[in-house]
């Protein structure tokens, strides 16, 4: 009989059930979804390198490695396997495209793996596997020709297999690629014959072309065939300027093998120097920052109200609960009946949650789906581990546990005091009523005013609602605000050039500067250097045309100075620097160090420190710098001319900005989607919260708002008291919740995107659009509750006691 | 003129497929400023007659006049105005605002009344000018009846409907009250109904009305009301 007086009691209280319910499975699910997110992310990325062989380090040399180089690290205890490696970007004949073209000669180290076509064949000397995603994008099917042009090399073959690789699971182009465009950039490997076969090719075409063609036929064969073999073998022994190595030894003790074996300082970059590693793994960190802000604080609200909520509905049935007692039921089974609703309310909403949960991780993390147009790879597989498990688990037991200490507290005293209604602590007039202004408010604002302090937890917990809903969407606006400003401050006050031009390895200085002067450009000679044992980037400008700005942390222009250097955000916040210090850098490969002088700090997409080329020559020539063009190349020309009338023999690629815009546009696109989850869950989130705690209030003053009603006010007037006080209350939620929604942009900015520098930014345009849209909420659900006062029934209402 | 006419009035509530009829073809007529007792036992229907006087409800048929106006075919806003203007409620249980203060409690009906009178002075006739910024629960059953008569004097209404004024006072505290109630009328020129099931009150009456099972059993007119010192409680 219990059992279907509970179930009376769901359908008495169906609509406080069913948004608790929601409430429950909303909160549960952002927050289950959001942490599954980043989980399936560690997971499946990790599977996936293990599966391709991701390589542990990476050793990279001006000077080419020989197979002994390779085969003295292989031999170094803890090394598993090595490989030497070669990854370049090669135009795609006939089209605009471009991919990594990549040779591994241990397929065991740095692979890939089939996802259509044949297996890798190291005989192979035409086939190309290419990646699915470029071959889809473009068209390109297994069997097709392609031709890939890198230098002076053309590779000519079939694609015969189409595959994903872990070195290329986020797939951009460069540093400044924010975003994977598979249309204009993809992969390929071939085998290390078949690279030997375009080496020789290439070099027979060399040989041929420099031959006199007065010797005669016979000899200028020889000749040809001997000059071919020897072009061919320096350049296949002078391509591999980098080994790749699985092994289990740490940085620093690996560095220390590799420079006693190989007798000379290199460059060592672990996995987590690596774009596809770094990123995805930051992006895994990102969604744990992000896990353990915004969806808790969904999860956080949608507690805190059904503590609320549980309490006042137990309160609303204490006599009944002392009808019970009185009729002979024990405690325990009273205690356990009532409980029982919450342990209901939690089961039900907690595996609604998990079935959100898994789709709201679903929609962020699948092929085809948000982290898919960024993260190539097999297995999307969505993971729930244990502590998911324990989040419900402890979710029910909680709601549960406030089940049982709001009956537990209605059950307190003799059946005659539980019988008795539950009414809430008395009102006391507090000091501030002494102030005569109290005294000329209307009759509704202090009615509406003693209520909230008399319902203070209601009160707080409609605060807090209207707060969070506040909080996610000035943050999920201000986030997509500081982005969108951060994009258009680099792309429009930094970069002031219209190409970026990327000069061949092959030229010299002279070549670049000769094509900085055609095209009025301006240099930039990137060189990596080891500051405290972390590399970074010294990047030396030779500025004319004006064509990259800087800014301060305040986003105001400065100018590279002469007599110094500036330092990112990020290094200045990392190792506390001021202007004015000195710090030491050394170039990779070389055991020169250069004391670089701090000027000024600027903002970065990289982590970087500026330097103009007369401030370079000045360190050349005071500091113990050996040779000034050993130290760096130019390696890029920026310019204000258009990329179709960039053509020059020494230029490896021109990006346009609107390329570069381009990436950045599917990269908002997805910050977008992330923003409309954000908004839509915390509107239904504010939805609920509100009609819930306005359906209680209403409940709660059905008495008073009779008696008004009786004395003469008509229901429109009652409406606008149950209004006024929604209104308040989310004014007031509004107010505290967008400086704290401020803050905890701010936080979640650095904690998710320290690497761009971005400084927070919320438009005056989110702050209304987030001010007018929790006001329509608070509104809506306002109207529907006052709906509500023309129904009271003054009659009955009266009668209950007090 | 009377100020109320009933005219074959009928209530009738419908629970599922029962039909319980509440009032029964009711005919009845109350003269202005006259002090009207209703009598009858528990579920007589003299609350539904109450209620329906008072506006809070609506005849299933039949006419009810006040003052001259149909007030049987009011809509809910219009019903809303009748009970600010002509009506003033003082119910068993005081019905207080909890959150408001004494004269908080009696000022709020200024916010519906054009002719209200100024709450402390009605406050001060009740006695009660000492607790003026107490609230309800700071207060003891008599004294917030003594609120309660003094916000629904306070709108200056034709009519005072009282239901059951003393059910929940001591002997003496309802003596008093009812001593209030007859001395304010008679100050201010109210006509005063008062349902009730205690036979006593009935004595100090110009009009008594008896209900039983929905319909008017009898209607006395007094000559002779005694006062409220000449019952015996």
């Amino acid at each position: 009989m219990l059992f279907r007086k509970m179930l009376r009691t769901v359908i008495r209280y169906k609509a406080q059930f069913f948004s608790m319910i929601i409430m429950i499975a909303i909160g549960t699910g952002m927050f289950l979804g959001f942490n599954m997110e980043w989980l399936s992310l560690e997971k499946d990325t990790k599977a996936f390198f293990k599966e391709t062989n991701f390589a542990d380090y990476r050793i990279t040399s001006k000077d080419s490695f020989s197979k002994k180089d390779a085969d003295k690290i292989n031999s170094i205890t803890g090394v598993d396997r090595t490989a030497r490696y070669i990854s370049v970007n090669a135009d795609v004949k006939g089209t605009e495209n471009m991919v990594g073209l990549t040779v591994t000669e241990n397929p065991n180290v740095s692979g890939f793996v089939v996802t259509d076509g044949e297996a890798y064949d190291e005989n192979s000397k035409d086939g190309i596997w290419l990646s699915d995603k470029y071959a889809e994008n473009n068209n390109v099917h297994t069997g097709d020709e392609m031709t890939l042009t890198y230098d002076k090399l053309t590779i000519t073959g079939k694609v015969k297999g189409l595959i994903k690789s872990g070195e290329y699971m986020i797939c951009v182009r460069d540093e400044s690629q924010l975003m994977p465009d598979f249309k204009l950039y993809g992969y390929a490997y071939i085998t290390p014959k078949a690279l030997q076969q375009s080496i020789d090719n290439m070099a027979k075409d060399e040989a041929e072309k420099n031959i006199r063609t007065d010797i005669p036929k016979t000899m200028r064969d020889d000749i040809v065939k001997e000059t071919t073999q020897k072009i061919a073998d320096e350049t296949y022994q002078n391509v591999w300027h980098q080994i790749n190595v699985i092994s289990s030894l740490s940085k620093a003790e690996f560095t220390k093998q590799v420079e006693k074996v190989l007798d000379r300082t290199l460059l060592i970059l672990t996995k987590d120097e690596n774009i596809s590693y770094s990123e995805s793994q930051g992006e895994v960190n990102e969604g744990k920052t992000m896990g353990s802000v915004l969806p808790t604080l969904f999860l956080l609200i949608a507690v805190l109200t059904m503590v609320s909520t549980m309490h006042r509905l137990v309160a609303n049935e204490k006599t009944q609960i002392g009808t019970l007692k009185a009729l002979g039921f024990k405690d325990r089974r009273i205690l356990w009946h009532y409980t029982t609703f919450a342990l209901s309310i939690g089961i039900f909403g907690s595996v609604l949650g998990a079935v959100l949960g898994y789709f709201v991780a679903w929609f962020i993390m699948n092929p085809d789906g948000m982290m898919g147009t960024y993260i190539v790879m097999t297995d999307w597989t969505i993971q729930f581990e244990w502590w998911c498990w324990a989040v419900l688990t402890g979710i029910v037991l909680f709601l549960t546990f406030i089940g049982f200490l709001s009956t537990r507290k209605m059950l307190q005293g003799t059946a005659s005091d539980v019988l008795k209604p539950y009414t809430p602590k008395n009102i006391r007039q507090l000091a501030i009523e002494k102030l005569s202004f109290v005294n000329h408010l209307s009759f509704g604002t202090k009615w509406n005013l003693r209520d909230i302090l008399r319902h203070q937890s209601r009160s707080f917990m409609t605060l807090f609602g209207v707060m969070g809903c506040t909080l996610l969407i000035v943050a999920g606006l201000g986030m997509n605000d500081t982005v969108g400003k951060f994009m258009d401050m680099y792309y429009t006050d930094i970069a002031n050039y219209s190409s970026k031009v990327q000069i061949s390895d092959d030229a010299e200085n002279k070549d670049a500067l000769n094509i900085a002067e055609k095209y009025n450009g301006d240099c930039l000679a990137s060189v990596s250097v080891q500051y405290e044992d972390n590399p970074i980037s010294l990047d030396i400008y030779k500025m004319k045309y004006d064509t990259v700005h800087f800014l301060n942390e305040n986003n105001d222009r400065i100018l590279l100075p002469d007599d110094g250097a500036l330092v990112c955000m990020r290094l200045k916040d990392e190792y506390h620097l001021n202007i004015g210090d000195e710090i030491e850098l050394s170039p990779y490969g070389t055991s020169e160090k250069y004391i670089v002088k701090i000027k000024g700090f600027n903002r970065s997409l990289s982590k970087s420190i500026s330097v103009s080329e007369e401030y370079a020559q000045t360190l050349r020539s005071t500091l113990k710098v050996l040779t000034y063009t050993s130290v760096y190349k130019i390696n890029t020309v920026f310019t204000k001319t258009e990329k179709s009338k960039i053509n020059d023999s020494f230029v490896l690629s021109v990006q346009s900005k609107e390329d570069i815009m381009k990436s950045m546009d599917s990269f908002m696109e997805i910050m977008n989607l992330f923003v409309v989850i954000l908004i839509i869950s915390a509107v239904i989130l504010g939805i609920i919260v509100l009609y819930n705690l306005g359906i209680m209030s209403f409940t709660e003053r059905y008495r008073e708002m009779a008696t008004l009603k009786v004395i003469g006010f008509n229901d429109r007037k009652i409406g606008n008291l149950l209004i006024s006080q929604n209104i308040w209350l989310s004014v007031l939620g509004i107010l505290i919740g967008i400086p704290t929604a401020y803050g905890t942009l701010a936080l979640l900015i650095k904690m998710l995107a320290g690497e761009y520098e971005m400084s927070c930014y919320i438009s005056l345009l989110s702050l209304l659009i987030s001010t007018v849209l929790t006001l329509s909420v608070s509104l809506a659900v306002g109207l529907i509750i006052a709906r509500k006062s023309r129904k009271i029934d003054m009659v009955s209402a009266l009668k209950i006691p007090e | 003129m009377a100020l109320v006419e009933f005219k074959d009035v009928s209530k009738i509530y419908q629970s599922g497929d029962h039909q319980q009829k509440a009032l029964d073809n009711i005919c009845l007529s109350i003269d202005e400023g006259k002090f009207v007792v209703i009598l009858g036992a528990s579920g007589a229907g003299k609350s539904t007659l109450l209620n329906l006087l008072g506006g809070l409800d609506s005849p299933t048929s039949g006419k009810i006049t006040v003052d001259g106006k149909d007030i049987s075919t009011l809509s809910g806003n219009e019903l809303a105005e009748y009970r600010a203007e002509k009506v003033g409620f003082v119910f068993q249980s005081y019905n207080l605002i909890p959150t408001l203060t004494v004269k908080e409690n009696v000022a709020l009906v200024k916010d519906i009344s054009r002719n209200a009178f100024d709450p402390e002075e009605m406050i001060e006739k009740v006695g009660l000018l000492d607790h003026l910024h107490n609230f309800p629960s700071e207060l003891s059953g008599g004294e917030q009846q003594r609120v309660s008569i003094a916000r629904a004097i306070c709108k200056n209404p034709k009519i005072l409907l009282c239901d059951e004024p003393t059910g929940a006072l001591d002997s003496d505290t309802g003596v008093m009250i009812l001593k209030l109630l007859l001395d304010m009328s008679h100050e201010y020129g109210k006509t005063i109904i008062i349902v009730t099931h205690n036979q006593n009150i009935a004595k100090m009456a110009d009009v008594v009305i008896r209900v039983r099972n929905g319909k008017i059993k009898s209607l006395e007119e007094q000559k002779n009301p005694l006062n409220v010192q000449e019952v015996d409680w």
